[in-house]
């Protein structure tokens, strides 16, 4: 493998002069040089996030249910089992338990020593969350001593009157935010527990499904999933360019109290600063109160659906990736008819917490031809994040339920 | 808050309607079939149902009618785009939001009523559906769209 990636570097000529220089890698995939990836598995239906425990036994969550694999040394998976009664998105080893969550809920299972698929039963963590449709997946993360972040996406676009209606304006104060669109904070080593037993941590989120908790920082992140169809709601202002263009995925530091302005307001990356949305009397210029919402880490480009958030501290990629952050974007459905984009894994340098440069392109081609621009068509589109024992990065994948393990060749 | 009602839209359709002609005639020299019905109306190359279905409904159901994997439906090939006309017209006027079948779905988002939009617009965007996406099914009038308007509440 190695000899062949050196061999089409070297027939490129160029590529090696070009940092980050892309090569074909197993399945198509296009990853920097030095990287190959290797298809663990797929065809388990619909794939979310997924967690590699510490002896590199897979978990992934899927809108169909959970899945457990294990690997031979090549990182083929050898032994596949579906297990457990959780249809969902997170997926996560927290000590000797694998938290899951559905729409209404988070759940644990034993993981045993020995055993594959947890054999015990499901306890609740926390339970009855609203059920909804918009937004609802309860994508959550931990920290070293347990404390249970979870994202409860707001159930709307842009909390207009009538959600999604052309020229409908904002309900104000937006009355979504006192049961969601935030981070709402439990112990997660209690049990039984419903959203009362919670605190909200931060508000203004309309749906962070990548969040992560950077254990080097004692700080919690995420990329935020930013509104829909201005140009659609609101045509006086906008057109269908800006609505493909202007609204961040905004990528923030999550502080207790932190309030990031949905749906109040919007990061306009063509502007480069925040406005105040359209449903709230913004006129595409028009900037809210100084100091209100903080400006974004990182404005990534609209749509791309950023679905995981992962900080790498393993012990195979170079020095380079080492604290930076690794964003699953899932792909654009509403840049139509612009072309799609996203379907791509992003690497953010990161020093301190703080971006250090400029995002980079870490693993594309998922998405093939995607004929009619039309992302049912997509081949993959990438949507969890993991690190293996190993350090190797594992991609999930929800078109297929393909899992990859992307590693650096020493 | 501005935004448009619908006469004014009325106005900016026909003006990049025109805009549109302008462009194909300059494009290709092809001369503007004038519309007979509205049914089948066309402006430049593209039906006016198309350019109208592009404005209201690409964004979600996509270009080829195949929606989007757990957020909108697709409409190619389903029983509401082939079905009675009557029944499409009037969905598509009211949403789906308290729609039966909806309950049963896995889509998160829910169609916002598009009544707003005139009968002549309406009959377009159907018409334009139901043949590219229902299997060939027959055209929608302006008269048939009005006469389903009125069991709207």
């Amino acid at each position: 493998m190695r000899k062949y990636l050196l061999a089409r570097v070297v027939s490129f000529g160029c590529a090696a002069t070009i940092a980050g220089a892309s090569v074909a890698a197993d399945d198509g995939l296009k990853l920097p040089a030095g990287f190959s990836a290797t298809v663990v598995q797929e065809g388990l239906g619909t794939g979310r996030h997924l967690a590699v425990a510490a002896n590199g036994d897979i978990y992934l969550a899927g809108r169909k249910g959970l899945t457990a694999m294990r690997v031979d040394k090549t990182g083929k998976a050898v032994e596949v089992v579906p297990f457990g009664n959780v249809q969902g998105t997170e997926v996560r080893i927290f000590g000797d338990w694998l938290y899951v969550s559905d729409d209404v809920g988070v759940y644990r299972y034993a993981l045993k020593k020995g055993e594959l698929a947890p054999s015990g039963a499901r306890e609740v963590v926390v339970a009855a969350f609203p059920k909804e449709r918009q937004h609802s997946d309860k994508t959550f993360a931990l920290d070293p001593a347990g404390t249970l972040y979870v994202n409860v996406g707001a159930p709307s676009n842009s909390c207009q009157e009538k959600d999604r209606q052309e020229g409908s304006l904002g309900k104000n104060p937006c009355p979504l935010l006192e049961k969601y669109g935030g981070v709402w904070v439990f112990d997660g080593t209690k049990l039984n527990q419903t959203p009362a037993n919670g605190r909200r941590f931060a508000t203004g989120m309309r749906n962070a499904v990548a969040i992560e908790y950077n254990a080097g920082q004692k700080a919690l992140f995420a990329v935020i999933h930013g509104r829909d169809s201005l140009d659609t709601l609101f045509p006086a202002l906008y057109d269908a360019a800006d609505n493909a263009t202007r609204q961040a995925e905004e990528f923030h530091r999550i502080v207790d109290g932190g309030n990031y302005g949905w749906p109040y307001s919007f990061f306009d990356t063509k502007l480069g600063h925040r406005v105040v949305a359209p449903e709230y009397g913004g006129d595409a210029k028009k900037v809210p109160e100084a100091g209100k919402y903080p400006d974004p880490l990182v404005a990534f480009p609209a749509h791309w659906a950023p679905n995981d958030l992962l900080f790498y501290t393993g012990k195979n990629f170079p020095a380079k990736y080492q604290d930076g952050a690794f964003i699953a974007f899932h792909g654009s459905w509403n840049r139509a008819p612009e072309p799609q984009a996203g379907y791509k894994v992003v690497f953010q340098p990161m020093k301190n917490g703080k971006p250090s440069g400029e995002y980079e392109v870490f693993a594309d081609g998922f998405a093939g031809d995607m004929a009619d621009n039309s992302p049912n068509n997509a081949r993959y589109r990438p949507v969890g994040l993991a690190v293996g024992p190993d350090g190797s990065l594992y991609v999930s994948d929800s078109q297929k339920g393909r899992v990859w393990r992307i590693s650096h060749q020493q | 808050m501005a935004h448009f009602t619908p006469a004014v839209r009325r106005l900016r359709l026909r003006f990049a309607a025109a805009l549109t002609g302008v462009a194909a005639f300059m494009g290709t020299a092809a001369p503007d079939t004038p519309p007979t019905t509205a049914a089948a109306a066309t402006v430049g190359s593209r039906p006016l149902g198309q350019q109208l279905y592009g404005r209201h409904c690409l964004s979600c159901h996509q270009a080829d009618g195949g929606g989007v994997p757990n957020m909108q439906p697709a409409i190619k090939g389903g029983t509401w785009v082939q079905g009675d006309s009557r029944a499409l017209a009037l969905f598509v006027m009211t949403g789906g939001f308290d729609s039966a079948s909806r309950k049963d779905s896995d889509v998160g988002n829910v169609m916002p009523p598009f009544r707003q939009l005139p009968d002549a617009e309406l009959a377009e965007i159907l018409t334009f559906i139901r043949a590219k996406f229902g299997n060939g099914a027959s055209p929608v009038s302006e008269a048939q769209v009005a006469e389903a308007r009125t069991s709207l509440p």
